[in-house]
């Protein structure tokens, strides 16, 4: 290590390796293309509509990924479909319509991966709207994205419907934000239904844990003939 | 250059020291402001946790922004300041002639704080880019790439006007982490903020800079600092020193490789994880050595080589908890879990953190030419420190184990797993007030030691104690 030079290459050609794998990795899936399935005459994933993608920064400059993963492990590794997150693993083609995909790395709060799609009932756009105000459990309130205001004339269509103690006081009603409304049309657009041919398990290795059955004895049948 | 000691108290003063002292201080001084900030951030945060609605209201700090601003103190005002510091005091020291370009520096630290607060700043009104490790907005990253420069122009100077041939473990690592940060926060930059590519390559590219930043930057920083005052204090050789080279360019080659263990069954190619998991293991060798030619320190000492040395085992633990959590059976569990936030505290916290501030320790006194200014403060952050890093780790990695497997069992609700995380979540609190106490006595002690070598007098100032220095024989035993 004398020789600065010889250093300096050194310290370069290593930095250089690992950015390869970047590299490699960006070759790979850098020109992912939409799934054109034939039989519904339709490409997926679908383009989120702009209120979504908004809606998306919206999601990143509040930090939810810090308790919120968007990314469904597939079947059998965690609960993650158990907890009904998703039937299938995410896939990279569910996130190239994405700016800033949120995939997250911290489970505080259920993965959100499918929000729009939850069985038996998914929530609608009031249900998020009122969860995002309040709060619940360990998540917190985001008042701040909501103004408290005089009713002017008529009543906004937008405000919460809040009975009891949350009600807004006679003459006021609490209305979203525009930060809200495009957040909440984030969260809505949040369900990857399409089942994608690199979503599905390998079916080589079905073959070889079940050990031939599947495709593998029609084979075998002809072979006794 | 060492200029013949007078009185016991400047024995270890250089002339290379008392060229660099203002400069330096202003460097640490910056780092531990952030400390404290950061200190007092992660309080906020794990207080959220237990109590969801505490500063609910307050947009600037909601759980999301104020983690992203605790995580953004740490690394790039504390980490980063404190590291540069002891970076460019090794290679100075090493290099064996006063630094060149302290100008520089001095402009260089004052713009690169600016361009983190504003960052910060931004962070807290909605302009974070929601990437970990690079939260800062992006309007400030190219004015801190030119303050990173004009600050590090001064240990490149340091190594190329060396006055001695041979080179040492520690200027590899302070040389590698000056040199290869501007490479892995420029191209991150462009990846992820001017020319974001596509979809969930995104994820992969900020793994990489994210472990990057780690295994290329602050790692080697720290290990900068280790390599350089442990043989100091020990007054022995480093043993089996000739592994080394092999330990230095283990982690730079395979470090940034083992981003990938955080994307276990994500959606992105499973090379990508696979070779994460090998790297990890194939890394085990870097920090075996780093174990085995430091191990000098674990012998005891002064305080300096206490947080020495238990930074160093920490970094080495962690290295082996990487390793294990890589493997798929047990990302299962603990992947998006507290696990990862405790291996995260044990690496930051534990091994980063108290190497640093042992090598503070160290090196205030002869960069000042004065003593402590109370040792009992002294004793009393290393308490705090010790206590408050092991509580942390110890209630998170705990609460994350228990999190991952509840979070695997789909008949636990939310609302049992949060009982469940509850008293380990407190713990986790108790062990952040701790660090943020320790880190508030370390700051009065650092402004009233350096405020002691004002030019102008202090009220502070008190007669230098004589046994803090050794003779000079015993400490100037080769680094080698």
């Amino acid at each position: 290590m004398k020789n600065g030079f010889v250093f300096f290459l050194g310290l370069f050609a290593a930095l250089a390796f690992s950015w390869g794998g970047v590299l490699l990795a960006n070759k790979q899936l850098g020109a992912l293309v939409p799934y054109y399935d034939d039989t519904e005459s339709k490409a997926f994933p679908d383009r989120p509509p702009g209120i979504a993608a908004r809606g998306q920064l919206v999601y990143a400059d509040l930090g939810c990924a810090a308790c919120h993963t968007q990314a469904v492990r597939r079947p059998g590794f965690g609960g993650d479909q158990a907890r009904g997150w998703g039937e299938r693993q995410s896939v990279a083609r569910d996130y190239i319509f994405q700016t800033r995909p949120q995939l997250g790395a911290s489970r505080l709060g259920p993965d959100l991966t499918n929000l729009a799609g939850r069985k038996p009932s998914a929530p609608d756009a009031e249900d998020l709207l009122k969860l995002l105000y309040t709060g619940q459990g360990a998540m917190p309130g985001y008042s701040f994205l909501f103004t408290e205001r005089a009713v002017v004339g008529e009543p906004s269509a937008k405000a919460l419907k809040f009975t009891g103690k949350l009600a807004a006081a006679s003459g006021r009603e609490i209305v979203p934000t525009e930060r809200a409304q495009s957040l909440v049309a984030h969260l809505l657009s949040l369900n990857n239904v399409y089942d994608y041919p690199e979503a599905r398990p390998m079916p080589k290795t079905e073959e070889k844990k079940e050990g031939g059955h599947g495709a593998a004895p029609a084979k075998k049948e002809e072979a006794r003939k | 250059m060492t200029t013949a000691p007078t009185n016991a108290a400047s024995a270890e003063v250089t002339a290379i020291d008392t060229s660099a002292r203002w400069p330096l201080l202003l460097l640490f001084w910056s780092a531990i402001k952030w400390l404290v900030l950061s200190g007092g951030l992660a309080l906020v945060t794990s207080i959220q946790l237990i109590k969801p609605s505490f500063f609910a209201d307050c947009a600037w700090l909601t759980y999301g922004r104020a983690q992203a601003l605790q995580e953004t103190a740490f690394i790039y005002g504390w980490a980063a300041n404190a590291g540069l510091a002891v970076a460019l005091w090794v290679l100075g020291r090493l290099g064996g002639a006063p630094l060149r370009a302290l100008n520089w520096v001095v402009v260089g630290t004052i713009f690169w704080n600016i361009a983190v607060a504003l960052g910060c700043l931004g962070i807290a009104t909605g302009e974070a880019t929601s990437i970990a490790f690079l939260q800062l907005p992006r309007a400030v990253q190219p004015l801190m790439l030119v303050a990173y420069a004009a600050i590090g122009v001064a240990g490149i100077l340091a190594w190329t006007g060396r006055r001695v041939a041979c080179t040492y473990a520690a200027q590899w690592y302070a040389l590698a982490a000056l040199l290869l940060f501007p490479w892995i926060f420029s191209a991150a930059q462009v990846m992820l903020l001017w020319m974001p590519s596509r979809g969930v390559l995104q994820a992969v590219a900020a793994g990489w800079f994210a472990q990057g930043a780690w295994t290329l930057w602050l790692a080697p920083l720290g290990l900068a600092g280790a390599y350089y005052v442990v043989p100091k204090i020990t007054g022995r050789a480093l043993p089996s020193y000739d592994f080394a080279p092999h330990a230095f360019w283990a982690l730079l080659v395979l470090g940034a490789w083992t981003a990938g263990r955080h994307l276990v069954g994500g959606p992105v190619p499973a090379w990508i994880a696979s070779v994460a998991i090998v790297s990890c293991a194939l890394l085990l060798f870097h920090y075996f050595v780093v174990g085995l030619n430091l191990r000098g320190a674990l012998g005891g000492g002064g305080t300096a080589l206490k947080f020495i040395s238990f930074g160093l085992a920490a970094y080495v633990a962690g290295g082996f908890l990487d390793a294990i959590t890589a493997f798929r059976d047990v990302a299962r569990i603990t992947q998006f879990t507290l696990f990862d936030a405790a291996q995260q505290q044990l690496a930051l916290s534990g091994g980063l953190s108290m190497i640093f501030v042992g090598v503070i320790y160290y090196a205030l006194p002869r960069l000042t030419g004065r003593a402590w200014f109370s040792a009992a403060f002294v004793r009393g952050h290393l308490a705090l420190a010790l206590l408050g890093v092991l509580l942390l780790v110890g209630s998170l990695a705990m609460a994350g184990w228990i999190q991952g497997h509840d979070l695997n069992n789909a008949k636990v609700s939310f609302a049992d797993l949060a009982a469940h995380l509850r008293p380990w979540l407190l713990a986790a609190a108790a062990a952040q007030a701790l660090l943020l106490l320790g880190h508030l006595i370390f700051a009065v002690n650092f402004l009233f030691t350096a405020a002691q070598a004002c030019p102008f007098g202090s009220p502070f100032a008190k007669p230098a104690d004589p046994s803090l220095f050794r003779q000079p024989s015993t400490l100037e035993a080769p680094a080698s």
